[in-house]
């Protein structure tokens, strides 16, 4: 029933040490014991590897979608060079933050999808509202069974003509907006476009990207778990591209009078 | 005993996260009836913890050319049962060959609440519209199907706040005076507009805006006006 | 349940040109029974200056003998009136000394400058944190409630009769919508050369 029967009879030697003539007991190894034995299962889980902010904003006659390339393992940079940003299709992309694992197992279901729907060859594509309210129930569905998929997804595109945002999270809370920032960005990023919106409601490609690329690079200042290694995906009547391993210039100067911490 | 078996995963550094099924998305939603048009509001922010998601949501959801329905809560749950309700009630239009009535809708609110008893929908729901009379209705609900029949309901976030005012300014309660007469259509806007600019100076997962729709028997008007957004 | 809720009851405050008034509800109950309905939780602390104590009774009426007790020695060394700014502070000092086994009242406090005659209104929570805003104060079990009848009703300048409708109408529809306050209400209006005190009827359920 226990991790470690003989915890109970026989102290350990040290705190969280094995007890006498026993293997050491590794931390969260009696989760799946304890349940698989008195015939409860747990399904919760937390996120390993991990993706943090992704940005949304729409301007005039497209989308962006903005988010660097850092598959964390909780605070180390594990993986420098992983795809959170995907093309779905030539109308609608996709954006992941938090767990890679799921994200990357919902990827290969989408593109089964969308190569299913090639061969059906009828004309018709997944359009991004359509996505976005798969994903929803996708996700709904997962959490109601107490196994959510550990994400917060936005999904761009454009739909008959009209420049497309939506977010959805793991318990399934979706909504639409023109400015949509996940993560630690909906707390630094979101309040910078929020102020460029509102200073130039309708902006046109290069207003948006300069301000994407202002937050991206706010963010890599501030969230520790973000990485000078971008995606930016554009997203227009012309289709869609995603620009990979952006690097923006850093300023890093005022580091210098930051005392105190030697 | 026990404590110790579980105190060996309580290392440092072992985290573990916790989640919930169910957020508390904020919103407020007031209704009032009258007598060939009953009128509803939503506030249009969207929050999750201290975050606002968005500042223009509506959470309302015009079912039929006389009903709407009024949901906050659990923004998941909303959408899960608002599309669940639409589509039950596609159903009975195609078996029926009618649109459902507002009594009708009632009903099967209550239903769809109650079979999810022991896994609640984390809802509060206030359906508004006119009956097979034409004369205005109301229903409000708990999260699991309770339902009463009213003349005004104030509900969701700051349904608290705003209910005591719905009691005294259209259900004119503790004021001098029998016979209570049905309010105007302009009374009533008054004090729709008036109740959900009190609410955003006091809750703060009310604001942004309010979405206002009449539905009256010529069909549903709708009607916008800003709050604060602090 | 909270300890604060254990009684129930309520109490409110508001600024008018002039004048302040200061109203609660006459419950006194023990958690859903009612007891009582001619309990005092509003007290006279001079001629311009009342306070309301609701929360725990039992906390009710031993934080008003130790107000007393504390203001009578200030006003035998000062040999004046206090000032309600004044007696504001010391509530607030009384509750902070229990900062970690405190008190369970949220006390609100009503009164006109004894020099300048400037109304004075204010509230804190059970540790003594003060709140001195310009138009309203609320406390009790059914604050929610009576915040949303406040934010409607109250304006700026009211006259003393008008002052008493507004805090009626405020005080009445609140409590009306919680189950643990009400059976009555009691309203005082303070004024320069008098307090009129009113006993309101009510529903009693």
């Amino acid at each position: 029933m226990y991790a470690n029967p003989n915890s109970i009879i026989n102290p350990s030697l040290w705190p969280n040490g094995p007890a006498p003539g026993c293997f050491f007991n590794f931390p969260g190894a009696n989760v799946t014991s304890t349940s698989s034995s008195s015939g409860i299962i747990t399904r919760t889980q937390s996120p390993v590897t991990t993706g943090t902010s992704i940005l949304g904003l729409v301007f005039d006659g497209g989308v962006m979608l903005a988010g660097d390339m850092l598959g964390s393992y909780g605070s180390m940079a594990k993986f420098r060079s992983i795809e959170r940003t995907i093309k779905v299709n030539n109308s609608t992309v996709l954006g992941a933050t938090g767990d890679i694992a799921d994200f990357q197992h919902l990827k290969a279901i989408i593109e089964q999808k969308v190569i299913d729907e090639d061969c059906a060859d009828d004309g018709f594509t997944l359009k991004p509202k359509a996505l976005h309210t798969w994903l929803t129930r996708v996700l709904y569905n997962r959490r109601s069974k107490f196994d959510p998929l550990w994400n917060t997804f936005l999904v761009a595109g454009i739909e008959d003509g009209e420049p497309y945002l939506g977010c959805v999270d793991k318990i399934g809370t979706a909504f639409s907006d023109s400015k949509i920032a996940t993560g630690y960005g909906a707390h630094i990023a979101l309040p910078l476009m929020r102020e460029g919106l509102e200073k130039k409601p309708q902006m046109t490609q290069e207003e948006a990207r300069a301000l994407l690329i202002n937050c991206l690079r706010v963010l890599f200042y501030r969230d520790c778990r973000a990485l000078n290694k971008h995606q930016i995906a554009t997203i227009t009547k012309e289709g869609v591209t995603i620009e990979n391993n952006i690097e923006l210039d850093t300023n890093w100067e005022v580091a210098n009078f930051v005392i105190g911490y030697e | 005993m026990f404590g110790q078996a579980i105190l060996n995963d309580n290392l440092p550094g072992a985290k573990q996260h916790h989640w919930s099924p169910y957020t508390d998305n904020g919103g407020t939603i007031v209704a009032v009836a009258g007598d060939d048009f009953a009128i509803i509001a939503s506030d249009t922010r969207l929050i999750q913890g201290y975050s606002i998601l968005s500042r223009e949501q509506t959470k309302l959801f015009k079912l039929s050319e006389q009903t709407v329905l009024g949901v906050s809560g659990c923004w998941c749950d909303v959408l899960t049962f608002t599309r669940t309700l639409e589509a039950r009630m596609k159903m009975y239009l195609h078996e029926h060959l009618k649109p459902m009535s507002t009594p009708a809708v009632a009903q099967l609110v209550s239903t769809m609440l109650y079979h999810k008893r022991f896994f609640p929908y984390y809802v509060s729901n206030i359906v508004a519209g006119l009956d097979q009379d034409g004369k205005g209705t109301l229903y409000s609900y708990d999260p699991v199907g309770h339902c009463e029949k009213n003349r005004y309901r104030a509900g969701g976030a700051a349904g608290a706040m705003l209910q005591p005012l719905l009691d005294n300014q259209v259900g004119l309660k503790n004021m001098k005076g029998g016979v209570l007469p049905d309010i105007t259509k302009e009374k009533a806007l008054m004090v729709i507009k008036d109740s959900f600019i009190s609410a955003a100076e006091r809750d703060t997962s009310t604001g942004d805006g309010v979405i206002i729709n009449i539905i009256t028997k010529s069909g549903v008007e709708v009607m916008h006006f800003p709050l604060r957004k602090d | 349940m909270s300890i604060l809720s254990y009684n129930g009851g309520c109490v409110l405050a508001m600024k008018g040109k002039g004048c302040v008034a200061i109203a609660s509800d006459r419950r006194f109950g023990v958690q859903t029974s009612t007891l009582a309905m001619d309990f005092q939780r509003i007290f006279e602390m001079g001629p311009h200056l009342y306070v309301g104590l609701p929360g725990l009774a039992t906390d009710t009426l031993t934080v008003h003998e130790r107000l007393r007790f504390r203001l009578n020695l200030y006003e035998l060394r000062e040999s004046r009136k206090i000032k309600p700014q004044t007696f504001s502070a010391m509530v607030s000092n009384l509750l902070y000394e229990r900062r970690f086994g405190p008190y369970f009242v949220e006390p609100v406090i009503a009164g006109l400058d004894p020099v300048t005659w400037e109304p004075f209104i204010s509230a804190m929570d059970l540790i003594g944190c003060p709140n001195v805003p310009e138009d309203f104060v609320v406390a009790g079990t059914c604050a929610e409630q009576l915040f949303g009848m406040c934010e409607a009703l109250w304006e700026p300048n009211l006259e003393p009769d008008s002052l008493f409708e507004t805090i009626s109408q405020a005080l009445m529809n609140a409590f009306d919508r919680d189950a643990i306050s009400g059976w009555g209400g009691i309203v005082h209006v303070i004024e320069k050369d008098k307090v009129t005190t009113r006993l309101l009827k009510t529903r009693m359920d």
